[in-house]
Formats: structure tokens, sequence, C-alpha cells
């Protein structure tokens, strides 16, 4: 409409302005204001499609779960620095020790000490109890009983005293005196640790360690040595469980996440043409492995299963020794002797995914390689016979007794293996079932102060034990649950495009809540709660990083995303900016016509004037 | 001498001894193997292997066995599975050529691919979970795609045409699951000796995956769940059935007669390798060689005009006389006892107990005259073919077509008197055939005929899409003079969704074999039971009767099959046509039509501009004249800018690729 104005303007020149008229140049002049109609339509499209943008992007964004990364961060950087310490509860009493002991107080300062001493030798591996311990002391005489507690002790499992009066059979029977001791302490609803210094007319010290949680020492000693030794005992066999550097770490504990264990038993017949060996596994099973797993039973779900496989041999090489009168096998084969390709000893089908599947493998060698022995690194023929690979199982050669004599009359007849055997192997295994969870399986404990003896229980593992297992399964449960949880927010943060259900954020939510009430119920000392918390938050996390639909390729890519909607956008958004330009610049370029043309009619009325 | 009689005496003694031990402890896990070779009509030759192991049940023999594989016991457990058959197949049987009414052929003809069923011990709701379960179980133990049979798609529940008197059965078939030596291994593996000794030590995996017919087949039946029953534990049959191809060497393959020679064979040259010894594992470990009823009838009468002899030749090894000899005497003859009928199969059993490493044993079977005979065929012969073209509708045509014999009418004459034969058709269809099952015709003799006349029992359960296949199990009363009846089905082909097709979708899609079945028609191999014969698990398997099945093609439905490009397609084109409309309504809202014509007419007068110069340029050339330069400051400010353009989208396309890309 400004143009036909404009264009009238032009056509129909007045004549009474000719001067002007003569003044007015049609390519830099325009008389009348530019309009502002087109150039407010095309901006108004282009506004219109700026402001739809966001919402574009919006409706075509991938969706994801937030995830706390933070809190995860949190998690493992926490896990990383081992701040789980579980506290512990210590007890010491001395009995019969009248004149030498003063201070009870002081007593308690000094085992403290001691300990604090041991402790920070090196870091304290996670699972153990750091420096959150208290210890009490009591002193039982004949004459007096004094008792005192350091820290916020609450006074549980407190000795009573004089009960040791007249019991003096102690060098006797450990045995006796262990049960006597735990039923005096009742250390199983108290899970207090115990050590009990008697003072008897001894010259020999006598340190034994019992089958529940305390032990005792019986002799002279001075005070400070027995505190040296009582230390001693505390910290590397009550909290640590006799374990040293450079043994199975104790991250590394054979227990699935849904705290099964399937212990899968297999014998081996490298060549039944020699002879076949068979086993009566209930026997084995119901003798033998039944306390074992029911003294487990606090630390893992453990279920049993058997089977007999034929021809099989190994595949590492062993040579004859005329001396030994045996063919030898030398530690340096142990990683080939298991062959994988004929030793079909599958994962069980009856475990759930997430149990713990560890192999026990009873290998019986062919006539032309036995007897089989292994030696060991020292030159010396080891005496179990077998070995162990960690998170995978035992391995036990077995010599069958026909070795030696004629086998010819025997052949091709299934045999039994006798239960002497049967017993003397399930011993090893239960010896290398406690390697697995890493546990030592000497009956000695040789420290740097004491050579304490171990009262070894028959149900495999003893109460401090199975403490010590609950605990680094704590541990590692947390400390998988923060890997595992790691790697999926690294994961997640390094695919930007990458579909995150909510199932995934809920899962994670709810594993990062279970591990931080699994470190609540550990600095409480609740420590059967704090596992099965910590159990819950691995298996969430685990749930987690291998949910179905992270395994499959949910990447949505971006080019995807540009290939489906530039046809229309390109074009358009060409034509909407290019349109804004050109009316911008014609608007400018008219604009300063018009003004032109207002200076050059202001300055014209002005000479006229 | 002395000495040797005295240890066979022992021997003897020993025996015995150890007979007795054995009867009285009758509850122990047995394993036994053997191995059935025939000589087929066609010049090629049947191998048939067979392993079963036996368990007590769990309640008197616990859950720790020596020979039993732990995995199929884990499995029947955590499944509750009452019976299952798992069979992998590759090949077509042929039941014409290689008969189809012995129990071997009933047995372990299969569909190719993978088939499965199971029936399980659990409550109805709880069945198809278990199904689920087992699949993915089966499928990470024998390293197959089993897994597909858990969609509720791909498999159905027979009521009676499958298997009698079966609840909470469940079938599926996989007929385009590859067959191949990862099968294999696993299967082995549940042998106790795997291949390392005894039968299946024969199995060289190039030979008997180069024969016409290789089925691997898994048969498992455990009551450890009945309660009621005294229960006889689990028993695992596990059968690998090879048809192959004898080397022939050389010629001789046309007799003088113009007969053709059949060849001959033996262990090493079927399979490269022998037998090394039995399996020490195993109970029983033999070999059997099986002369068909025909070829038995057809030896007698040559025989019988040649030279005199009967049947007695065959039994007393008279190998001279005979039409063929074999390498070692069989340790025994077998004979089928079949009522007055001339027609009876042989058995030749040959025992692996006294060969070794040292001493294999290696059969050889030597043709001597050229012999020919047909097997034994099923009363009727079915086939299945598609009609109709187009991608839209067709048709299934089930034919049955009578081979002529009448030989199997004893076991089907009804009350009154009238010979009839009944005939079981079980079919599934996958969703996306939808078949219109009022629409079934029976064509007798190539008339229709009424469906209430011939149909005994019929059960369907029409498709449902997406959700599960269409099945019909069909019961026919047929007369047993009929020559060829037809069922004819008419469906319509559906569409599935772009993401339901499968990579090689022109392929087409396949409808599951169907399934005939003619079960009052029953097949076994007859033999005195008493002979303790029966203690071999192979011959008491051939002696239970089995009815007679016939697993008809698999068909091939071509579906429309959309363009896989077409949703880009699509989207460029009407986003194109979008962008189209909106630029130039753009266009249209902002042109000032007038100002362009009088611009255009300034122009006209001015001959400026780049089309003008172009022009002028252009009519330059063309008249042969020199054209005078234009102003050089307004040429050069203009390429000025328009390197400064392409220096910014260039910059703006590196920017992209440095932060995108």
């Amino acid at each position: 409409m400004v143009e036909i104005s404009v264009t009238a303007t032009f056509s129909d020149p007045p004549n009474t302005k000719s001067e002007e008229e003569a003044d007015f140049y049609p390519n830099t002049m325009r008389k009348t204001k530019p309009g502002l109609k087109r150039l407010f339509l095309t901006l108004t499209v282009f506004i219109s499609f700026l402001i739809a943008l966001p919402f574009l992007l919006k409706s075509i964004e991938i969706y994801r779960a937030p995830l706390p990364f933070d809190d995860i961060d949190l998690l493992s950087t926490e896990m990383e620095k081992n701040h789980l310490m579980f506290p512990c509860q210590f007890q010491a009493v001395f009995v019969n020790f009248d004149d030498d002991i003063t201070a009870v107080n002081e007593l308690a300062l000094l085992i403290n000490s001691h300990m604090q001493k041991l402790t920070s030798e090196n870091t304290p591996p996670c699972g153990t109890c750091g420096n959150n311990f208290t210890v009490a002391v009591t002193i039982d005489s004949n004459s007096s009983c004094i008792h005192c507690e350091s820290g916020n002790g609450n006074g549980n499992g407190k000795w009573q005293c004089g009960v040791l009066n007249g019991y003096d059979k102690m060098n006797d029977h450990d045995e006796n005196f262990d049960d006597y001791l735990e039923s005096v302490l009742d250390s199983k609803s108290k899970r207090v640790y115990t050590v009990v210094v008697v003072n008897t007319k001894q010259e020999d010290v006598r340190v034994v360690v019992g089958k529940y949680r305390h032990a005792w020492m019986v002799g002279i000693d001075s005070v400070e040595k027995a505190v040296e030794k009582m230390a001693e005992i505390f910290i590397k066999v009550f909290v640590n469980a006799g374990k040293e550097e450079g043994s199975i770490r104790g991250e590394f504990m054979p227990i699935g996440a849904d705290g099964k264990v399937v212990l899968s038993f297999s014998l081996l017949n490298s060549d039944p043409h020699d002879w076949i060996y068979d086993w009566d596994f209930k026997e084995l099973d119901e003798i033998l492995l039944a306390p074992i797993v029911d003294a487990l039973r606090p630390v893992a779900d453990i279920s049993l299963e058997s089977q007999v496989l034929y021809h099989t041999p190994k595949s590492s090489y062993s040579y004859w020794d005329d001396t030994r009168g045996s063919y030898i096998f030398s530690t340096k084969d142990l990683p080939f002797f298991v062959n994988s390709n004929e030793w079909h000893v599958d994962a069980s089908t009856a475990a759930g995914g997430r149990s713990k599947v560890l192999h026990f493998v009873l290998y019986v060698p062919s006539a032309k390689e036995c007897p089989l022995k292994l030696q060991l690194p020292n030159g010396e023929i080891s005496m179990t016979n077998g070995f162990i690979s960690p998170m995978w199982g035992g391995i036990i050669v077995w010599n069958p007794p026909a070795c030696v004599e004629n086998f010819q009359v025997q052949r091709l007849s299934r045999q039994k293996i006798s239960s002497e055997d049967l017993k003397m192997i399930s011993e090893v295994f239960m010896g290398q079932l406690r390697q697995l969870f890493g546990l030592k399986s000497e009956s000695l404990y040789v420290g740097g102060f004491a050579t304490s003896v171990l009262l070894t229980s028959e149900k495999g593992f003893a109460e401090w034990e199975l403490d010590v297992l609950s605990r680094h399964h704590t541990c590692f449960n947390l400390l998988q649950c923060g890997t595992t949880l790691g790697s999926l927010s690294r994961l997640v943060q390094s695919l930007p495009r990458m579909i995150i259900m909510d199932e995934i954020g809920k899962q994670v939510k709810y594993s990062l809540e279970a591990a931080k009430l699994s470190f609540g119920n550990v600095s409480l000392g609740y420590s059967d709660a704090s596992a099965v918390s910590s159990r819950k938050a691995r298996a969430l996390a685990e749930d987690a990083f291998y949910h179905p639909s992270m395994m499959s390729v949910s990447y949505y890519s971006f080019e995807h995303c540009f290939a489906v909607y530039s046809p229309f956008f390109l074009p358009v958004s060409l034509h909407v900016l290019l349109a804004v330009i050109r009316e911008w610049k014609r608007y400018k370029v008219e604009n300063r016509k018009y003004l032109a043309w207002r200076v050059k009619r202001e300055s014209h009325v002005k000479s006229c004037r | 001498m002395f000495r040797l009689r005295s240890i066979l005496v022992f021997l003897v003694l020993f025996k015995s001894f150890g007979s007795i031990i054995g009867e009285e402890e009758e509850k122990i896990e047995e394993f036994s193997e053997a191995l059935l070779l025939r000589p087929l009509p066609d010049r090629k030759v049947l191998a048939h292997f067979h392993f079963e192991s036996k368990v007590p049940p769990t309640a008197t023999h616990g859950s720790h066995h020596h020979l039993f594989p732990k995995s199929i016991y884990q499995l029947v457990h955590k499944y509750r599975v009452q019976e299952m058959e798992l069979s992998f197949t590759q090949g077509r049987w042929n039941y014409g050529r290689w008969g189809g009414y012995d129990p071997i052929s009933s047995r372990n003809a299969k569909p190719p691919g993978v088939e499965l069923w199971a029936t399980f011990d659990v409550p109805q709701h709880q069945v198809d979970a278990c199904w689920r379960n087992l699949t993915h179980a089966l499928s990470g133990l024998f390293c197959a795609s089993i897994n597909f049979l858990e969609s509720s798609t791909a498999y159905s529940a027979p009521k009676w045409s499958f298997k009698s008197f079966a609840a909470n059965i469940r079938y599926g078939t996989l007929h385009r699951e590859a067959v191949c030596t990862e099968n294999l291994t696993p299967w082995l593996k549940l042998l106790p000796c795997r291949d390392k000794a005894g039968l299946s030590a024969l199995m060289d995996r190039p030979s008997i995956y180069r024969g016409f017919y290789h089925s691997q087949r898994l048969h498992l039946v455990s009551n450890e769940f009945d309660l009621t029953a005294a229960s006889s534990g689990m028993v695992l049959e596990q059968t690998l059935t090879v048809v192959l191809q004898p080397v022939t060497l050389g010629s001789g393959m046309v007799s003088s007669l113009g007969l053709i020679q059949q060849p001959s064979w033996s262990l090493s040259s079927l399979f490269g390798r022998e037998v090394s010894g039995r399996c020490v594992l195993s109970n029983a470990s033999n070999i059997y060689v099986q002369l068909e009823p025909n070829l038995v009838s057809e030896l007698m009468t040559t025989s019988e005009t040649q030279q005199q002899s009967d049947v007695e030749n065959l039994m007393s090894q008279a190998w001279s006389d005979m039409s063929f000899e074999m390498s070692d005497s069989p340790v025994r003859l077998i004979e089928e006892v079949y009522g007055f009928q001339k027609e009876s199969s042989l058995l030749y059993e040959f025992s692996l107990a006294n060969y070794s490493d040292s001493r294999p044993f290696n059969l050889e079977f030597r043709w001597k005259r050229p012999v020919t005979w047909s097997s034994q065929l099923a009363p009727l012969q079915a086939s299945r073919f598609l009609m109709g073209s187009g991608n839209e509708r067709g048709a299934i045509a089930i034919s049955l077509k009578s081979v002529g014999r009448s030989g199997y009418a004893e076991s089907s004459v009804n009350q009154e008197g009238r010979c009839s034969l009944r005939v079981d058709v079980f079919q599934v269809v996958p969703w996306y055939v939808k078949v219109y099952y009022h629409t079934l015709k029976v064509f007798l003799d190539e008339r229709l005929h009424n469906l209430a006349d011939v149909i005994e029992r019929i059960n369907v359960s029409p498709s449902e899409d997406k959700v599960s296949p269409g099945l019909m199990e069909i019961a026919l009363r047929l007369p047993c003079d009929v020559q060829l009846v037809i069922l004819t089905l008419e469906f319509d082909k559906g569409f599935l969704h772009i993401d339901e097709y499968p990579p090689d979708a022109n392929q087409g899609f396949d409808i599951p074999s169907a399934l005939v079945r003619f079960p009052e028609i029953k097949t076994k191999i007859h033999l005195f039971e008493d002979k303790c014969v029966c203690k071999s698990p192979i011959l008491s398997k051939l002696q239970e009767e089995s009815p007679v099945l016939w697993y008809t093609e698999v068909l091939l439905v071509p579906l429309t099959t959309p363009d896989f490009s077409m949703p880009y397609n699509v989207i460029t084109i009407t986003c194109t046509v979008f962008a189209l409309y909106f630029g130039s309504l753009l266009n249209a809202l902002r042109r000032r039509i007038e100002e362009e014509e009088r611009l255009l007419k300034s122009k006209d007068t001015n001959a400026s501009g780049l089309i003008g110069m172009l022009l002028s340029k252009l009519s330059a050339k063309l008249r042969g004249k020199a054209l005078e330069p234009p102003s050089l400051p307004l040429s050069s400010k203009v390429s000025y800018r328009l390197i400064l353009r392409v220096i910014l989208v260039a910059g703006i396309a590196a920017a992209w690729q440095y932060f995108f890309g």
C-alpha cells in the first residue's frame, strides 16, 4: 500500500512545486515514510519460529531418568577411602593377678595404645575395626573384682568374677574349657571378644584361641607381656583372622549378589578304561559338608550338587621322578591343569543368574600318570595334593590305591572311594573352601609376640571367623555396589543420547538408599542388618547395570533426528531468514531515502524563506 | 586248553553272579548305547544311534548321580518337566523311499529345524511360565535359538491330535534353525563318554553332516513328581538318525542284468572311522544291522529261485549262498515274529564287548548280487501345497494319497463292519496367515464331500493378531478304499508392522509342517518277549507301539514386503511439499508486485545488473566483439563479499564439525 501511495506521488507531480521537483531524485529519495507492515509480518514469523524452537527440541528430546551422579560419586569415593569401620568390643580379663595390678584404667589405656600401634602399622583393609573399638578390663582376683570400660561400652557381656575359681583343668582339655568359657561369657548373643589371662604357677605360657569369640592365656607372665599378646590376639586374630598382606584380599568374597553360593563337586575319572571310581556323595554331603553349610548360613546360602565325569584328562604335563616313585607336576603347571575343553564342570542350571558357583574337583589320574603328585616351589611334595584357584574353586588330585597295586585285576569295575579317603578329601575340600573365603587353614597362629593354638570347630568355621567373613562380605558388597554404580554413571555420562528408563533410575536410587542404610547399620554395629542391606544394594546396582534396556542398542542418534527434521526445517528456515534480512535491508534503505527527502525539503523550505 | 576252559568257566560264573547282583539291586543308574544300521532301497544307509540313560527316582536314590547328566536332572526339577522332546533336524525324511511305517521313521522323522514339545507337572496357569523358562534354559544348553519359542506367537497347545491324553502340553517349532556341530557338541556332553569312546566316537562331524538327513533328538520321560504311581525315575533317550550315501568305488553299479547294484559299505566308509571298543560305562553296547521286511522277502524269493534254500540260509549265516555278506559274524540273529505274515524283518546283533583300541571293529556289508526292494510305506502319503496367486489371498491344501495297500485293514474296522481309517491332522499356522476355518473343504476322490460325514472330531483355535498362532486339529474318518483325500483351507495374507519383518523378509514366511497321524495304526517290531531280547534298550524301544506319523513339507508363503526405506521417503516428500507451500505463502505475503514491475521497467532501460551484464556479455560473445569491461570497483566489491560469504559458511561448517562431529 505504501508503494501505491509512493507511486501516486510520483505519477502525479504537483505543478506548483516545480523547483522542488527539480531537486527530487527518485533513486535516492522518497516522500513518504516506508511501511512497516511486511517487516512486521516477516519478523512475526521469524520470532514465532524462534519461540517454537525450544518446544520442538523438548519434544524430540530422548527420555533420560535423572540419576544421582553426585551421590554415586560420593559412595565410590567413600568406598575407595575405606571409611567402613565396624565397631568392635573387646574385653580383657585378668585372673589371679592380685599383686601386680594397681590401676585398672592405666591397663585399659595400655592395651588400647598397643592395639592402636598394631592397627596403624598399615592402613586397615576394608571390613576391619580400624580404630573404632572399645576395651573393657576386668581384674578378677580372690579378694577383689574391678571392672573398667573405656569409651562408651555398655557393660555388655561383663565378666562375672570368681567363675574360674577352682577350675584347674584348663590345660588338659582345651575343648572343654572353651565350652565352659562360652557358657560363662555367652558371646553368641553379646558379640564381645574376650581374652582371659589366668595366672597359674606354670612355666610355659599357652595361648589358645577358642571356637567362639574368646581366647585364653595360661601361665606366669608379666602384665606388660600379657598386654602385648592380648593386643595381638585382638587385632591380628579376632579382627583380621590371621591374614597377612599378600594373601587373597578380603574384597574377593566368592558369594553371589543374591547371597547364594553353589558348591559344585565333580569327580573326574581321567580315563575310565583304567579304572572307574565312584563316591558316595550322599555320605560326603550329609555327614561332612552339612555342618559347614549350616555354619555358613549367616554369611551365605549354600547349596550343593555333584556329578561324575569321565574321559577328562588334564591338559598340563607331568614327568616321572624315579626317586619319589611318582609323576610330578609342579606349581608352574597349575594354570594349565584345568582342561576347559574336556572338563565340563558346567555352571549349574538350578542356580539363579547371580549365584556364585564354586567348583570342587576331585581328579583321579589315569594309569599312565599315576601316582600324580604336586611339587611345591620349595621342592617338597604337597601334603594335600591339591590347589585352589581364587573365585573358581579347588582341585584335589587323588591317587587311587589301585595305582600302586596291580591294577589289571580291578579293571573295568566300578569302585567306591573308601570312606576314610572320602573323609580326608572332605577335609582338604573344607580347607580349600576356607582359603577361598580368605581364611587360613592352619591350627597355629604365629604372631610377633606369641604362638597361639587355634581350636578347630567341627563346623569348619569358628564364630570369630564367621564374624570376619560377614564383615568382609558387607564390605565387598558395598565396594562392588560402588564400582558398579560408578561405571554406570560413567557410561551414562559418556553417551548423552542414550535412553535411560525410569526403572533404572529407581533401582539406582534404591541401591544408594540401601548402601546408605548399610553404612548406618555398620556404624551402629548391627552387622547382620548391614550385611542384608549391603547385599540388597549390590543386587540393585547390578540390576540397574544389566537392565535389558541398557544392554540393547538404545542409542537414538543425532544423525537420525537431523535426517527426519531437516527436509522441512532447512528450506523453511532459509525462507524465513532471507525474508527477514531482505525486509530489514529494504526498510533501512527506504528509511534513508525518506530522511534524505525530508532534509532536502526542510533545506528547501528554509531557502524559500 | 584246559586253562582257557577254566577261564571261560570262571567268566560264565562271574557273569551269572553279576547278573544275580544286578537283579537284586535293580534300581541303579543305567546307560546303554546302540547303533542300528539299515540299508535303504535308494542306495543309502540309515544309521540310528541310540543312547539311553535311566535313573531311579530321587525319593529312593537321592539327587547325586554318577551317570545321568546333572544339567538335565536340574532342568527337570526346576521346571517340573514330565516329558519333553527336542529335535534338531536337517533335511527332510523321504517317506516315499526310506519308509514311513517302521518305528524308526515314525519316531525319528522330524520336521526340519528345531521341534520342541514338553508336558509339565504344574497347575494350568503356570504352564506358560514354565515353558518360557524351559526354552531359555534349553537355548543356553544347546547353543540354539530355542528361546525364540518363548513368544506366545511361536508355540501352541494341542489338545489331542499331537499326542493322545496329554495335558499341559506345549508345542513349538523353529524351521529356519540351522543345525550344526555347535548343537551336537552339547548334546554329546550329556553322554558319559561323550565322543571319546564307544559308538559316539563314530560321529565324525564332516561325515554325519554330509548326509541326506540328520536328526538329533533328545527325549526325556520323568515321573518324578507322580506320587501315586510307583515312580520309575527318569529316562533320557538320545538318538541321532542320519541317512548317508556310501562311497562307491569304481563301476559295478549296474549289473549284467541291468539291475542297479546296491553299494557295499563299511563303518569306516560311512563314517570315516572305526569303533575302538565300547564305552566302558555302558551296560550294553551293540551294533545292529536291520534288514527290512520287504528286503527279507525279496531275498527269500531270490534264494528260492536260485539256490532252493530257504530262510535257513539267512539264519545259519551261510554267507556263500546269500545275496550279501558281512565281514563279522553276528553274535545273534533276531527274527521278527509277526503273526502269520511272511514279511518280517531281521536283526543281526554285534557286540562291541570284545573290541578295543588294538582291535577296532569295522563291520563290512557287501552285496553280491543286485537286489531291489521298497520300504514299507504309511497307508496314506501326505503332502501339502499352496494354491492361489497374488499377495492378497491363497489356500492351503493337504493331500493324502493312498499307497494302494490294504494291509492295514485289520486295525480299523468299525462296528458296522465297514473298513475305515482314522487320520488326525495337526496344523499350526502363524497369525499373519489368516486362515478362514469355515472354508475347510474335504474332497474324497476329487468329489466334494460333506464335512460332517468325514470329520469325526475337530478342534480349532483361531489365531489372534500378534498374540497366538492358529491351531487346527481334525480327526478324519475315511473309508479304506479311498484313493485321494484333499483338504483345502483359504486364507488371507496379513500385514506386519515394519518392525516385525525379519531381515530377509523377501524370502517369504514359513508355515510349519502339518502333522498327519494315524492313531489306529501302530507300528512296532514284534519280537519274542521271553527271549531276554528286551534287555537291550533299543530293542525294547522298538518294541513299544507307536502310531504312524507323517510330517508334511514346510510351506513358504510370500507376503507383501514393504520398501523398508519408505518412512524416510514419506518424511522427505511431505516435508518438501510443506516447505514449498510455506515458502510460497511467505513470498506472496511480502512481495511488492508493482514496485518490482517498475524496477523491471527501469532495469530494462538501464540494462544493468548482473543478469543484464550476463546478457550483454552473451550477446557480445555472439556478435564476436570484445566487451568493454564493466566498472572494476563494483566487481571487486562483489567478489570480495562473495569470498567473505564462502569463508563464513566454511567457518560455520568447520565449527559444526568441531563441536558436534
